[in-house]
């Protein structure tokens, strides 16, 4: 599926989202754990994030739950991006958009705001090869960062835009090497 | 009649009457041979042409060298001095074809064709570069239906020659069906009916919808005929209507085909208005 998500995926971020917009309305304070209780049931990165106080302490731990059991270790890993700021809107004046994901390598990756595409490795070989995944955490990160609305926005001009569409391909021919033509027969 | 073929390619509006302008989604026409595949882009490009809400970008690496059909609607110049021809020869120019999209200047496609995917996949390009292609090309479209807005969306056809016998072998096949659920697929046709060329062209939305079919002829004329596919057919007969597109019956050739308020030349007009603008 690279073009939507399934419907029980979409309800699951929504809900989610919905769940952070919530606590966003507590004062700050009260939206920062400094203590873990025992009782949450999340992975052992998920307890690393908390004890950070990341947003996941605003998550219900069903929700946490449900989305690591769909996405795996993405889940965590894209709500840490999320966490970060690290996606990033780019637009031009044409109105077309394209995003960007700062990786936790420092590595930052395009992906197409209209059906999945992410330019990570993990994507071409989880999602793509494997059909393991349905999404790599940046295209999951993405989608969170839609509905938890924190986004970074950046303006490019036209120019620029297409620059950085085509980024990604000359990246992609030189891991392919040099070009083999078939000769027809 | 000829939106209905529109319709038999853009997939969609036959099933939804009720939406203006909608294109439908995104198609990959495959297999036959890519004569057929050329001629049946091309008439859809006419059509959308006539429709008015746009321009049409057809896309192919060999330039065409004479017009693929010849029929009533072809022979409308200004149909054809709508659609805008473009050839890169490469997957690095398509790419940048596409990814330039935005910079290209009105007016915007409401139909984007790309014909003789095979030829660009023989460059033998890696998994992540036909994903990348395949998701460029729906990004393109899709940033057409944006900039489109009221207009409707734009609507989107790929046509890859393939050999069915050997199509688990077509490179990135797999890959391209999960950017394209809907399919289009060109059999050649046993029975022949005595025709220059005759195709069945099956239609599939996706996995779980049902398969529409339709018979696809092609007249040493030039003229190209599309008919409901019966599986026992030994005559193009006028069939009885009913509200459904995929039952019409149709025809861009010589014989004109009885229907509701069919004008002389043979062009029936669509019965739900779809080319309204809102």
């Amino acid at each position: 599926m690279a073009v939507a998500l399934p419907e029980v995926v979409e309800e699951l971020l929504s809900e989610m989202a919905a769940a952070v917009r919530d606590s966003a309305r507590m004062p700050s304070e009260a939206r920062r754990w400094h203590q873990i209780p025992l009782d949450r049931n999340v992975s052992q990165l998920g307890h690393e994030l908390l004890s950070r106080g990341s947003y996941l302490v605003l998550v219900p731990d069903e929700l946490l739950l449900s989305l690591e059991f769909v996405f795996g270790s993405s889940a965590i890993q894209a709500l840490d991006l999320v966490d970060r700021e690290s996606v990033t809107l780019i637009s031009s004046p044409s109105g077309r958009r394209v995003y960007q994901v700062l990786g936790s390598s420092g590595k930052t990756y395009t992906c197409l705001a209209s059906c999945h595409y992410c330019s990570c490795p993990a994507f071409s070989f989880s999602v793509l090869r494997k059909s393991d995944s349905l999404l790599c955490k940046h295209l999951l990160a993405i989608y969170l960062s839609q509905l938890l609305r924190n986004c970074q926005q950046l303006h490019v001009s036209d120019k620029q835009l297409t620059d950085l569409l085509m980024e990604d391909t000359r990246r992609i021919k030189g891991a392919a090497g040099t070009w083999t033509s078939k000769t027809e027969a | 009649m000829a939106e209905a073929l529109r319709r038999v390619l853009n997939a969609g509006c036959a099933a939804r009457p009720g939406e203006d302008g909608a294109a439908g989604p995104p198609l990959l026409l495959l297999g036959a041979p890519r004569s057929a595949q050329t001629s049946l882009l091309f008439a859809a490009a006419l059509e959308a042409a006539g429709e008015g809400r746009g321009s049409v970008l057809f896309v192919t690496r060999r330039p065409l060298q004479s017009l693929p059909l010849s029929t009533p609607t072809a022979r409308e110049h200004w149909r054809l001095q709508k659609v805008r021809f473009q050839y890169p020869s490469s997957i690095q120019e398509l790419l940048q074809l596409l990814a330039s999209a935005h910079e290209a200047p009105a007016p915007t496609p409401s139909l984007l064709l790309l014909d003789g995917l095979e030829e660009y996949l023989a460059e033998d390009p890696s998994a992540q570069e036909a994903a990348y292609l395949a998701a460029l090309l729906l990004d393109t479209a899709a940033f057409f239906s944006h900039r489109l807005g009221a207009n409707g969306s734009c609507g989107l056809v790929v046509a890859l020659e393939t050999q069915k016998e050997a199509e688990a072998d077509a490179p990135h096949l797999a890959l391209l069906k999960r950017y394209f659920p809907a399919q289009c697929r060109l059999q050649p046709d046993a029975l022949g009916l005595g025709q220059h060329c005759c195709l069945r062209a099956s239609l599939e939305l996706g996995k779980l919808s049902p398969r529409t079919e339709w018979s696809v002829s092609f007249l040493p004329c030039g003229e190209m005929k599309v008919t409901p596919w019966l599986a026992q057919a030994s005559k193009l007969s006028p069939e009885k209507k009913d509200s459904s597109a995929g039952s019409q019956s149709l025809t861009l050739g010589c014989d004109n085909l009885p229907g509701p308020g069919s004008p002389s030349d043979g062009i029936l007009t669509s019965e739900t208005g779809a080319d309204s603008k809102t």
